[in-house]
């Protein structure tokens, strides 16, 4: 497998988000560093780290052994601790195309986001009031406050880009009117219209829509929907407007979804916390009819099973003589949605089933020159992070279409294999760190968020769960076939073979062992590289000769022992933060020396073996060996100490 | 596989003592595989010598280089420069590359930082073990596999001796007898008779010094 293959996290990251990266550099304390490579590819870490659908948790390589890593929460814990750098690179505009984004949600404000770092002069037409999409409007401020959107948005703005609001495609302007004035639109229009159930009573009052509640709350409204309120379906948006009743005060709230809580889209998770809240759900059932006089009054619903049909598939369908009444003072249907483009008469050529835009490939381009469409008006609801996605494809397509440049051909990576089952118990079990969240009585009574956020020493913490994935050992041709590799990996990755030995990147923990013992140096860690750690070393050593002549110490200690923020000891340059300390090799040791320092302290830990195996025995064995040469160079030895604590 | 072993510092500092820029020239052959003389060890040895040049207040520049294979003249080009930029050499290699580098630039003192110590092989757990003398004219067709030349300290063609105890030797209790490991071998091999023949005296006279191969190039 190739040294480059990719980590199962960043793989299964619809923008390919260098999570491993950014991890990493939390672990080290560097919040700069770690939303800088993740705004490189993601214009909202503050959104999709609260609410993004994490699919590099489900594929994160640490829930072989314990739990996965808890990513979302470590890019939120990036994003609100930079929330005070205003610092953005703007570039352009390079070119004088213009071009138009109709819609201002997560997909739009993407594409105008990259479009505008790429250097063209990009303008965003948002049919309501307030950008945002569906990120502002739909989602309630306890799972995602408004100001944290805001902030990401103001970011987008801040590159140039404009945004003219309370303009409608269909109403207040045309496609074709667009076109006339910009070399290409983009049209990300998102999915709000609600799907009504096929049921008698629709009409009546007091049946509304998610879409229409939530929007209503997200403006400030506090509506009063009477003391039992039942919500159809079982998505995100069913779970957020039950919660958002109990918190205007409804003391009786029902979830009614068809299915069991296995297919329910909102996920686990949400489920317990509506729970906990008070929403109250009943599994397999639909509502027949919506009964009431000039008002609704209640629900006659019917109970639901599912049964394999010949293709063995399974189907849902009613159960003879289940019926039943639930008492309802509102109802909320949430069941789904579809783009609202029926009345935007330019764009028929290019509409499909249910109100979506037909586009070509995944690139987001129509049958219509120079038009582009993405987001939920393509796919129907997705999650935010596919809608960024889809964003930033038509971003490149529009680029690559403005400057006549080929499609850009889709590369498949190579993705790392799971660890190896004889590898799982090699690795120390670490609990995945939780977040802290008010208490219920807290919650219910407001709509402040409900999870707080990582403090410092749990985001390091959590972040130094990392197992690094595929930053470990690479073999270069200065390799001279000693083997002296396959004999210390405290995993038996390398193997032997006809030649060079084989390091399978797969399996490789980073512990950077096989590095240090290497006699020709012709392996170096991806995780820090040989080069990356002397210029550190040097670094220190000349801030050392900065600050005095007389106490001339350097330090090593262990990231993941010692959690440190990057304004303390780091910033005095004299203290080095090392992936384990077991990985210097003995050159770093004494090279402080050769440039007059009096001391080099290694902080170890006192177990002596934490984060990878045999690490305590590595590092006496390293300082040893060093010792002894300084013992010869006419040093005393005792310069070089390893402190436990 | 020729395996070396590094001088003591103090004698290697000896050496070099009355020069100022010295080149370490590391070896990529034997040396390296044998952990004593690569490019890591050059490195070692270059920190150890500016750490105790400082202490004794001495200007000297040291700078280090590692090469494929110091017995081969051609490789040896490849630091023609950085000879011509020194007033001594340490050669990190086996005798043979000191030799090779001192007869290639013959106007620069070249000097070994090296022991050599003999022709062996990895034990798999990062020793190394004697196993070969060189003497050019290889018996271990008649011993199983195992030569006593080198292995027995007595270097007897027909064992073992009455010195002989437990399977280790009176020379050192720690060596296995040579002549109990043929013994051991052959019955495996199922030769054992093969034994009560009497090798005749070694012909020495193959191992006339110095050596020369021409191969059939």
């Amino acid at each position: 497998m190739s040294v480059n293959a990719m980590p199962p996290c960043q793989a299964a990251c619809p923008i390919r988000t260098d999570v491993r990266g950014y991890v990493y550099a939390i672990s080290k304390g560097d919040v700069s560093e770690a939303i800088r490579i993740i705004r490189e590819v993601n214009p909202f870490p503050s959104v999709c780290g609260r609410i993004c659908t994490r699919a590099c948790e489900s594929a994160c390589r640490r829930g072989q052994i314990d739990e996965p890593i808890a990513i979302a929460s470590l890019k939120r814990f990036a994003s609100d601790e930079t929330m005070e750098q205003k610092d953005v690179f703007k570039t352009g505009p390079y070119y004088t195309e213009k071009v138009a984004i109709v819609g201002g949600g997560p997909s739009g404000l993407t594409a105008a986001h990259d479009l505008a770092l790429l250097g063209y002069n990009v303008v965003v037409y948002e049919a309501h009031d307030e950008l945002g999409g569906m990120m502002t409007r739909g989602v309630p401020e306890y799972r995602l406050p408004k100001n944290v959107v805001m902030n990401d948005i103001e970011r987008i703005l801040s590159l140039g880009v404009e945004a003219r609001t309370n303009t409608a495609l269909g109403k207040d302007i045309t496609v074709d009117e667009l076109m006339k004035e910009y070399q290409a639109v983009f049209i990300a229009l998102g999915s709000e219209k609600s799907m009504f159930p096929k049921c008698k009573g629709i009409e009546l009052p007091g049946v509304i829509t998610a879409v229409e509640f939530l929007k209503q709350v997200s403006r400030g409204q506090r509506p009063y929907l009477g003391q039992k309120v039942v919500i159809i379906g079982g998505g995100h948006t069913a779970l957020d407007a039950a919660r958002t009743c109990i918190r205007l005060g409804s003391p009786d709230v029902t979830v009614l979804y068809r299915r069991t809580i296995n297919e329910m889209p909102a996920g686990r998770i949400e489920v317990e916390e509506a729970e906990s809240e008070g929403v109250k759900f009943r599994y397999l059932s639909a509502p027949l009819e919506f009964i009431g006089r000039g008002r609704i009054e209640k629900i006659r619903c019917t109970e639901m099973r599912f049964v394999a049909d010949e293709s063995r598939r399974r189907r849902l369908v009613p159960v003879e003589d289940s019926e039943f009444e639930i008492m309802a003072d509102a109802v909320i249907l949430a069941i789904g949605y579809n783009p609202r483009t029926d009345d935007i008469k330019d764009i028929e050529k290019i509409s499909g089933k249910r109100g979506t835009i037909v586009v070509k490939d995944d690139t987001g381009t129509t049958n219509l020159k120079g038009v582009f469409a993405g987001g939920d008006v393509v796919s129907g609801p997705m999650s935010v992070i596919d809608a960024i996605a889809s964003g930033k494809r038509a971003a490149i397509a529009i680029h690559r279409y403005l400057r006549s440049l080929p499609p850009k051909e889709n590369e498949e990576p190579t993705v790392l294999r799971p660890l190896d089952e004889k590898i799982i118990p090699l690795i120390e079990k670490r609990p995945q760190q939780k977040m802290a969240q008010l208490t219920v009585e807290e919650r219910i009574k407001s709509f402040k968020e409900v999870n707080l956020g990582f403090t410092w020493e749990q985001a390091i913490s959590e972040a130094q769960r990392c197992l690094n994935c595929g930053a470990g050992a690479e073999i270069s041709d200065d390799c001279v076939r000693c083997l002296n590799c396959v004999r210390v990996c405290p995993y038996n990755v390398p193997v032997a073979s006809d030649d060079k030995p084989k390091i399978d990147i797969s399996q490789c923990q980073a512990c950077g062992i096989c590095a240090s013992e290497c006699p020709a140096l012709a392996i170096d860690m991806k995780l820090e590289t040989r080069e990356q750690s002397m210029n550190k070393l040097q670094h220190a050593i000349d801030a050392v000769k900065n600050i005095t002549d007389n106490a001339s110490e350097i330090e090593f200690y262990c990231h993941y022992k010692k959690a440190v923020k990057p304004e303390t000891e780091i910033s005095k340059g004299i203290s080095i933060g090392k992936p384990c300390v077991a990985r210097i090799d003995i050159s770093q040791f004494i090279k402080p020396f050769e440039e007059g320092c009096t001391k080099v302290k290694i902080l170890a830990c006192k177990d002596r073996e934490c984060h990878f195996k045999e690490c305590g025995n590595w590092l006496n064995k390293h300082v040893n060996e060093a010792k002894k040469i300084l013992e010869e160079s006419g040093l005393d030895p005792e310069q070089l100490t390893i402190v436990y604590d | 596989m020729v395996i070396a072993e590094i001088k003591s510092l103090k004698d290697i500092k000896k050496m070099i003592e009355n020069f100022k820029r010295v080149l370490i020239v590391g070896c990529g052959e034997c040396v390296s595989v044998c952990l004593t003389g690569g490019q890591k060890q050059v490195e070692l040895l270059s920190s150890a010598l500016r750490i105790s040049s400082r202490n004794n207040k001495e200007k000297r520049i040291l700078k280090g280089k590692t090469i494929s294979r110091q017995c081969e003249p051609k490789y040896l080009e490849n630091i023609k420069k950085d000879i011509e930029e020194s007033d001594a050499v340490l050669s990190m290699a086996c005798g043979a590359g000191v030799q090779a580098l001192s007869e290639k630039f013959r106007k620069i003192p070249v000097f070994p930082a090296m022991n050599t110590k003999f022709i062996g092989v990895s034990d798999e757990e990062g020793n190394f073990i004697e196993m070969c003398a060189a003497c050019g004219d290889c018996i271990l067709s008649l011993t199983g596999g195992i030569c006593p030349v080198t292995r027995c300290p007595k270097g007897l063609l027909n064992g073992p001796c009455g010195g002989s105890k437990n399977g280790k030797c009176e020379a050192n209790p720690e060596t296995p007898c040579a002549w109990l490991l043929i013994y051991e071998r052959m019955k495996e091999l199922d030769k054992i008779d093969d034994l009560k023949n009497i090798n005749s005296p070694k012909d020495w006279s193959k191992n006339m010094r110095p050596g020369k191969l021409k191969a059939g190039i």
